[in-house]
């Protein structure tokens, strides 16, 4: 059912559109993995041409493999015509791989237009651009800005690449087309390997690696598992030294170990213990595809949230700051942008622990102030106070009772936040105790908080 | 080899080993440049300064001897330290019977990998060059190691590479033109240089590679850091985009590491191609060789390629064989697996530039073989043009 879908997309996109539909632009348009993407352009092409719908569509494919040249392996990889792929293909000792690379209406003069559309699509996913490849690489997680000049200093990492396959029941794509996935790509192996593995068999190259790994991906996969458990004890003491100098000219110590294999499903257990040594600040390497991108939008979630946290505490720690100097210098720092409103919420978040704690004192403070001979009287006076509005986006002036103290310490506190009029009384009562305090720590210093309302030559008096 | 002064040698034969300096008519030199009183041309840049009148001179700490006799001139270049058997004669000559090299230092033990890993080595992107050609080949390259083009098998294999290595130019000559030194200020306001919009360029290559394996870059001899050899690593400032990852390394040229136990040495081809310039040997995979046989990665230096003026130690001395050697920007790829004396293996690769070629080099770290992978697209002509790119 929704093959269906991708192809009406396909069909749109080259014949109303008018467009160069390439494999990798599919993939992210369509949101699927990239040999995904390659199989439905395949389907779709099968699908016309046996339509015989007249609509001329013009395919390029990608031809990778090797020929002997000079006495040596060479490996090629070409985009070709469809009319020069069989030329191409004989040319070639023993063939890799063939896939459709693109799909579109007109006939290309020349692969430029192929380049400049991989490009434009890559320019706009540049974030996510692994996100539909074939092969996963755990070590590259972005860092975050504050980590780059560290990490500078700190030998170079072991990363750890797996191919999350598309056979065989690995689901590599995670946005919830993972049945589908799994069809089509059991599909198309079969689709695929068949134009190559024919090949590929007949004319068998020692030499050639592709056929090598190909035919040691079964047995390979049994000796990847005894792999890890030998290696994980390498990775223990390679992660021992991880922070070492950085290069010289001579001598770089790099010692980056890492572990690849050919996945299959099956790929043991034994990988992710291994693995959870391997990295000091990434997650553990998975080999199943769909953990590894869940593990890295989680480790990328990690990092946000880091990030996040960092931010957010830091404007705290500002405000708390300026909380203090504003009090030291009252109404001369109003034109300040910070919100008073948020300010009285912390300090109502620590108030309560301090008030029992507090008013203990209470009784001995305010008798030892008023004792002191500074004569601090309460006061209700009408205050307009500004502040803004997060929500509106607009400064709001309002006329609040406020209580204060009518010598220059009187502690001008925040409070007010537009609290409807009957919270008033619980919020002096509550103040009270804190002023005092306020009061009592900050009773030398705050002699200088000229609170201009009284008069200035307060000032002067308490000197 | 205890080092004699040659002073007190008459009529006898003895091995001696000491700095050697050629004398070069050709040689650029700068006086010869600013003497613009005399009205004479400059020195057109001429692909090789060898002349027949060049002469050899044995140097050490106090005096200088020339040599003649059974020793190849235009095969030496400025700055060779060797050992040459002979005697001096009554003219004040030197000459030579025999000479030799350091020869190959030894070797370190092999701790390569068992299985099939692959280290990508490419070099001279040449980004930045303002044609479009190479382009899409490097699309290619990238999107073959990040595992996007191929099949099932290609992928598979491709994620065996295990690290790709930026040899240099990554940015084109091109990138280098000072016009705008010589045009009015008027004209230029706007202008920014060529290699902001390539390293953009460059930027977005290497985060799409650093997504998916470790990439070293190093620097080469159209890239934006220091001239003199050692060149320093490329700053990560000018790729913000890469070096949020920690797979991006950025490294200095000459560049050795040991990738997955297996020792790598190379630089991005300016020792090389200096050589060249001063030599009569022709072949880059043969200066390569020589070099290591003599000892020392850039024996030109600092004579007539600019170096660092160290004075305690010289780094461009090798002290032990690598495992992989490797020289970028080479006019065509080629390999060679050399065996030593004393049992040292080492794979000398000399890398094409990629923006003429097309081609990397893929070396696997297992048996030490490396085979070219060529990309190409397909054009006007699509001819079998195509085919001979990449040999």
């Amino acid at each position: 059912m929704e093959d269906e879908l991708y192809l009406e997309n396909i069909d749109e996109f080259v014949t109303d559109q008018n467009r160069i539909v390439t494999y990798k632009w599919l993939s992210y348009t369509l949101g699927v993995h990239v040999n995904q993407a390659k199989q439905m352009l395949y389907d779709y092409v099968e699908r016309k041409r046996k339509e015989n719908s007249g609509a001329q569509l013009h395919v390029t494919y990608l031809v990778a493999g090797s020929l002997v040249q000079n006495g040596h392996t060479c490996h090629k990889v070409a985009v070709v015509r469809e009319d020069k792929l069989e030329a191409m293909k004989s040319k070639l000792a023993t063939i890799a791989s063939v896939h459709v690379y693109s799909v579109q209406k007109a006939l290309l003069k020349d692969s430029a237009p192929l380049y400049n559309t991989d490009y434009d699509i890559v320019k706009t996913n540049l974030h996510n651009c692994s996100k539909f490849s074939a092969i996963q690489c755990a070590a590259a997680v972005p860092r975050a800005p504050a980590e780059v000049p560290q990490a500078q200093r700190a030998s170079a990492q072991a990363g750890s690449r797996a191919p999350s396959d598309a056979g065989a029941g690995s689901a590599p794509v995670v946005n919830g087309h993972a049945p589908s996935a799994a069809k089509q790509t059991s599909q198309q192996p079969k689709g695929i390997m068949e134009m190559f593995a024919a090949k590929a068999a007949s004319k068998g190259h020692d030499a050639n690696k592709e056929t090598k790994t190909e035919s040691k991906e079964a047995p390979g996969v049994s000796a990847a598992s005894s792999k890890p458990p030998a290696k994980s004890s390498i990775m223990n003491n390679f992660f021992g030294k991880a922070a070492m100098n950085k290069l010289k000219v001579n001598s770089v110590p790099e010692k980056p170990k890492e572990e690849k294999e050919v996945v299959k499903p099956s790929v043991p257990v034994a990988e992710p213990e291994s693995s959870s040594n391997v990295v000091v600040e990434k997650p553990g390497k998975k080999t199943e595809s769909v953990k590894s991108q869940q593990k890295d939008k989680k480790s990328k979630m990690k990092r946000v949230d880091k990030s996040d946290n960092e931010e957010e505490r830091e404007p705290e720690n500002l405000k708390k700051k300026r909380k203090r100097i504003k009090q030291l210098e009252s109404d001369s720092s109003d034109e300040e942008d910070i919100p008073p409103s948020p300010t009285p919420e912390e300090e109502k978040a620590p108030s309560p622990p301090p008030v029992p704690a507090l008013k203990a004192e209470l009784e001995p403070v305010p008798t030892e102030v008023s004792a002191g001979g500074r004569k601090r009287k309460r006061k209700r006076v009408l205050k307009s106070k500004m502040f803004i509005d997060e929500e509106e986006g607009c400064m709001v002036t309002e006329k609040v009772y406020e209580s204060e103290s009518c010598t220059d310490s009187g502690d001008d506190f925040t409070e007010s936040k537009p609290p409807p009029p009957q919270k008033q009384p619980v919020l002096p009562a509550k103040k009270e105790p804190k002023e005092e305090k306020k009061n009592v720590k900050k009773g030398p210093a705050a002699g200088s908080r000229a609170n201009k309302q009284v008069s200035i030559m307060g000032f002067f008096q308490k000197k | 080899m205890p080092q004699r002064r040659w002073l007190h040698l008459h009529n006898t034969w003895q091995d001696v080993q000491v700095r050697k300096l050629c004398e070069l008519q050709l040689q650029p030199s700068i006086l010869q440049e600013i003497s613009e009183e005399h009205n004479l041309e400059p020195q057109p840049p001429l692909p090789k300064y060898i002349h027949p009148s060049d002469e050899l001179i044995l140097e050490d700490e106090l005096q200088r001897i020339k040599l003649e006799g059974a020793i190849e001139v235009q095969q030496l270049v400025t700055g060779t330290i060797l050992a040459v058997y002979g005697c001096e004669q009554d003219d004040g000559k030197f000459l030579v019977e025999d000479h030799c090299f350091a020869n190959l230092p030894p070797s370190l033990p092999w701790k390569g990998p068992s299985a099939d890993r692959f280290v990508l080595l490419v070099s001279g992107l040449g980004l930045g060059s303002g044609s479009g050609e190479s382009l899409l080949g490097t699309q290619l390259l990238v999107d073959v190691v990040t595992g996007q083009l191929g099949a099932e098998g290609g992928q598979s294999c491709a994620a065996n590479i295990s690290r790709v290595l930026l040899a240099g130019n990554l940015l084109s000559q091109n990138t280098q033109s000072r016009d705008t030194i010589n045009k009015a200020k008027y004209l230029t306001k706007k202008t920014q240089a060529a290699s902001v919009e390539a390293v953009k360029m460059l930027d977005e290559i290497l985060l799409q590679l650093c997504t998916s394996v470790p990439v070293d870059v190093m620097p080469g001899e159209f890239d934006p850091t220091n001239y003199t050899l050692p060149q320093q690593p490329l700053h990560r400032c000018m790729l913000p985009l890469a070096s949020a990852y920690a797979t991006l390394h950025l490294v200095t040229n000459p560049y050795q590491a040991d990738i997955d136990g297996v020792r790598f040495l190379g630089t991005s081809g300016q020792n090389i191609s200096d050589i060249f310039k001063y030599s009569s040997m022709d072949d880059y995979l043969e200066i390569l060789e020589w070099t290591l046989r003599a000892g020392h990665i850039s024996p030109t230096a600092p004579d007539t390629l600019g170096c660092y003026p160290f004075y305690k130690s010289d780094p461009f001395i090798l002290t032990t064989c690598p495992h992989v050697y490797f020289c970028g920007n080479a006019p065509r790829f080629q390999s060679k697996l050399l065996q030593g004396d004393e049992g040292q293996r080492v794979l000398l690769v000399t890398v094409p530039a990629f923006s003429a070629t097309q081609t990397a080099c893929l070396v696997n770290l297992r048996d030490l073989s490396c085979q070219p992978i060529s990309f190409s697209g397909f054009g006007a002509e699509d001819d079998d043009g195509d085919m001979e790119v990449g040999h």
